[in-house]
């Protein structure tokens, strides 16, 4: 292999959770950074000790936040569903669908039109 | 990923009927109720607030659900929603500043921080055996929201960097330095925890 140490240790340690969490950019730095476990102890036994560390958080933080919802709320939410359904089926139906239709039947279409002129309720602009 | 659902992401969803769009909600939907339930407590740090937040977020969920992509991420999806919900809504409700008290500047997490990132690494860190579960939630609480959040979602959700990102709507390169220092700063409050418990040994970081 070539040039094992092109990494210094300190730029290894700064990225450290970038390995560990398989984020870092490219499969090539993921080379690098083996390469240089693999010749440099220090860094190995930092890895080691990040690693467990890390996992054992995690561990805990998964154990500890994992509250059921009350059977209440599923219930709310089954209804709201139901509630909803009801209420906003025109929102399925685009005015360009309904011209695709239209040379095939025009009666459907004219029925499908009739629902877009419904007014659409509920909001929602997905987070900007 | 079963049949019907790959299936139904070659279906044009325009032509979908209501009742099958309510059937493909429920079934794929619901299921992350308890998830995001216990997220919305790390959210909202309130129970009353937290089911509120989830029922509001598949309100949204269920009503925008012909924009969301068949065969996309639905979990990142609704984390999406129920993320910014709470933003724009319940977290504007309280009017309370980013940094409120008892909780840390910027400056100083990046200062306990550079504590536990040397040589001085201590046994402390690692010694969490005793740890309940009341001191990890209390300990996640009283961090900074966006360090928090970012440190739920990456470390009990598991998702991605580009998918916190999305759900959050920050740059990548924000929930890295978010993500990074939560870790740390979450670390060293978990070891004052187990400190006061009595439990930490210390000694032996081989």
């Amino acid at each position: 292999m070539h040039n094992a140490n092109a990494l210094p240790c300190d730029q290894i340690q700064q990225a450290l959770y970038l390995y560990i969490d398989h984020e870092l950019p490219s499969e090539q730095e993921y080379w690098s950074f083996q390469i240089h476990f693999k010749e440099c102890p220090d860094c190995a036994a930092v890895l080691v000790y990040e690693s467990n560390a890390l996992s054992l958080m995690q561990d805990l933080l998964r154990g500890s936040c994992n509250e059921e919802a009350p059977q209440d709320l599923h219930e709310r939410i089954r209804q709201q569903t139901e509630a909803l359904a009801g209420q906003t089926q025109v929102q399925f139906f685009s005015s360009s669908t309904t011209i695709t239709n239209f040379t095939f039947d025009g009666t459907t279409s004219i029925q499908v039109t009739q629902e877009v002129t419904h007014e659409i309720r509920h909001d929602f602009t997905e987070g900007e | 990923m079963d049949a019907n659902q790959s299936e139904l992401a070659v279906v044009d969803r325009s032509a979908e009927s209501a009742a099958q769009k309510k059937a493909r909600f429920e079934r794929d939907a619901l299921q992350f109720t308890n998830q995001m339930y216990a997220a919305a407590l790390r959210y909202t740090k309130d129970p009353h607030d937290a089911q509120d937040l989830v029922q509001d977020t598949y309100a949204k969920a269920f009503v925008s659900f012909h924009q969301f992509e068949p065969g996309t991420n639905l979990k990142a999806w609704l984390y999406r929603i129920l993320t910014t919900t709470f933003i724009n809504t319940y977290r504007k409700d309280q009017r309370r500043p980013q940094i409120s008290d008892g909780e840390l500047e910027d400056w100083q997490i990046y200062d306990a921080s550079s504590h536990t990132s040397d040589q001085g690494r201590s046994a402390e860190d690692v010694a969490l055996d005793g740890i309940v579960d009341l001191d990890v939630r209390a300990a996640l609480a009283a961090m900074p929201e966006d360090f928090r959040m970012a440190v739920y979602l990456a470390d009990v959700e598991g998702f991605s960097y580009k998918e916190i990102a999305d759900i959050v709507g920050v740059p990548a390169g924000t929930v890295m330095s978010r993500l990074h220092r939560g870790r740390k700063l979450l670390r060293a409050s978990l070891s004052e925890y187990a400190k006061e418990r009595g439990f930490n040994r210390g000694g032996d970081n081989a």
